[in-house]
């Protein structure tokens, strides 16, 4: 069979040739040249260059992204710190605003205290005065009552000394009793 | 079974390079300037990748969006390859490996379509670029270490360190080795893609061929012709749309381990 093949081969006059032909070689150069050139400038090109810029856009919005969560982890810290000492001082504030609040209800009281104590002292000056008065009204029209009963009692008038003698004998024995 | 010898004849020849417009004839000698059944979709392939980049590189932004992702990630692909195999320079020559990369490829994809045949099908073709792929490699080679350095880097460090008779015996030897190493290089990267594209079609050719005789054939043999061709058919044109791809990244992966290796020439 194959040297059939082989005979048929050779009768149709075309073995196969693996010697190149011209008319091969020309073209395939020139066409591989052509192409060549072309695809470098307007292919090749364009292309590389399109990916060296996206690798470095690429870089950049990584390195851009990394400075970006390393300022907010920053901000965070700081927010955090500004937090806690806002706390504080506020915490300060109204730990202050208590102590003045009951340094200041200490004093109201005390003065209220004080001026309590002075209008009862006041009050009771007032009542002692107006006891003596009492008393010393008291004492004199009960002389001069005694002095009325007695003259007219004695129905005589009694000498100026033994008068005053009289009343203060009186007056004595009335103030034990008033201390009574 | 008598047709299959005929019809393989008839496959090999729609596989060899017969001019454009004589595809049916029996044209034997081609023309060196007319275009050829291989140039044909050689000149689509360069069409198709070139409005493909052209388009692509217009959607391409920084905001991946659309056809310029595929592009983008097409490039970004074939430049990582080019660092990894020449250090941090390598994507100075990331358009040339591109450019290799994309446009195989976009010719071998072409030759998966029925009736298309893949540019890089033909030794013409591969054998070019192979050949262009040897010229700057070590051109670079040449201009990065100059010619003594370039030169003396094909003979191995060790060697060059050893006492006189090692250097004046082993050295030449290698140094023989090492230029012949350099020049099989490009045969192995001409035939390695062609006997891959080439073959692909030639197999396919032969199932699908197969597959006709099953269906001319009477009862169960027939029966287990056509499904087994079809079988086989299925299969082989997955593994041609894999070998389509990793031959486009197998030459472009070597033209970048060679210039790396040009470039990096007086560190070994």
């Amino acid at each position: 069979m194959f040297v059939g093949v082989a005979y048929a081969a050779e009768e149709g006059g075309s073995a196969i040739s693996v010697v190149p032909v011209l008319a091969d070689i020309w073209p395939s150069i020139l066409a591989f040249l052509l192409l060549f050139f072309l695809l470098r400038k307007f292919a090749f090109g364009p292309i590389s260059s399109t990916l060296d810029k996206r690798a470095a856009t690429i870089k950049e919005s990584l390195e851009k992204a990394e400075q970006t969560k390393v300022d907010a982890e920053r901000m965070l810290e700081e927010y955090k710190q500004q937090m806690a000492e806002a706390r504080g001082e506020a915490g300060k504030v109204i730990e202050q605003g208590r102590k003045v609040a009951e340094s200041m209800k200490a004093e109201i009281v005390a003065q209220a205290n004080k001026d309590a104590e002075a209008i009862v002292a006041k009050a009771h000056e007032a009542m002692e005065a107006e006891k003596k008065a009492a008393i010393g009204e008291l004492q004199a029209s009960v002389a001069d009552l005694s002095v009325a009963v007695a003259s007219k009692l004695i129905g005589e008038k009694l000498s100026t000394a033994d008068h005053a003698s009289l009343i203060e004998k009186y007056v004595a024995e009335v103030g034990s009793l008033n201390d009574n | 079974m008598d047709g299959f010898a005929e019809k393989l004849a008839s496959k090999l020849h729609h596989y060899s390079v017969l001019p454009f417009s004589d595809v049916n004839g029996t044209v034997d000698a081609v023309d060196p300037f007319v275009l050829t059944n291989y140039t044909f979709f050689l000149v689509i392939a360069f069409v198709i990748t070139l409005v493909f980049f052209l388009v692509a590189a217009r959607r391409v932004s920084i905001v991946p969006q659309g056809i310029g992702q595929v592009a983008e990630a097409g490039y970004e692909f074939i430049r990582n390859l080019c660092v990894d195999n020449m250090g941090k320079d390598g994507a100075k020559y990331a358009p040339f490996i591109g450019t290799l990369f994309f446009f195989i490829l976009f010719n071998n994809v072409i030759g998966l379509v029925p009736g298309a045949l893949p540019g890089t099908g033909s030794i013409g073709v591969t054998a070019t670029w192979a050949l262009m792929v040897f010229i700057v490699y070590n051109a670079i080679g040449f201009k990065k270490n100059g010619v003594i350095g370039y030169l003396k880097s094909f003979v191995p460090s060790g060697v060059r360190e050893m006492g006189p008779g090692g250097r004046f015996t082993l050295g030449p030897f290698i140094f023989i080795l090492e230029i012949v190493g350099h020049f099989l290089r490009p045969l192995t990267l001409a035939v390695r893609l062609y006997a891959n594209m080439f073959a692909g079609g030639i197999i396919l050719g032969i199932f699908g061929i197969f597959m006709i005789l099953g269906v001319q054939q009477l009862g169960a043999l027939g029966i287990t012709m056509t499904g087994f061709g079809f079988m086989m058919l299925v299969i082989m044109y997955g593994f041609k749309v894999f070998v389509a791809f990793i031959q486009a990244y197998v030459f472009a992966i070597l033209t970048s381990v060679y210039i790396g290796g040009a470039l990096h020439a007086s560190e070994h």
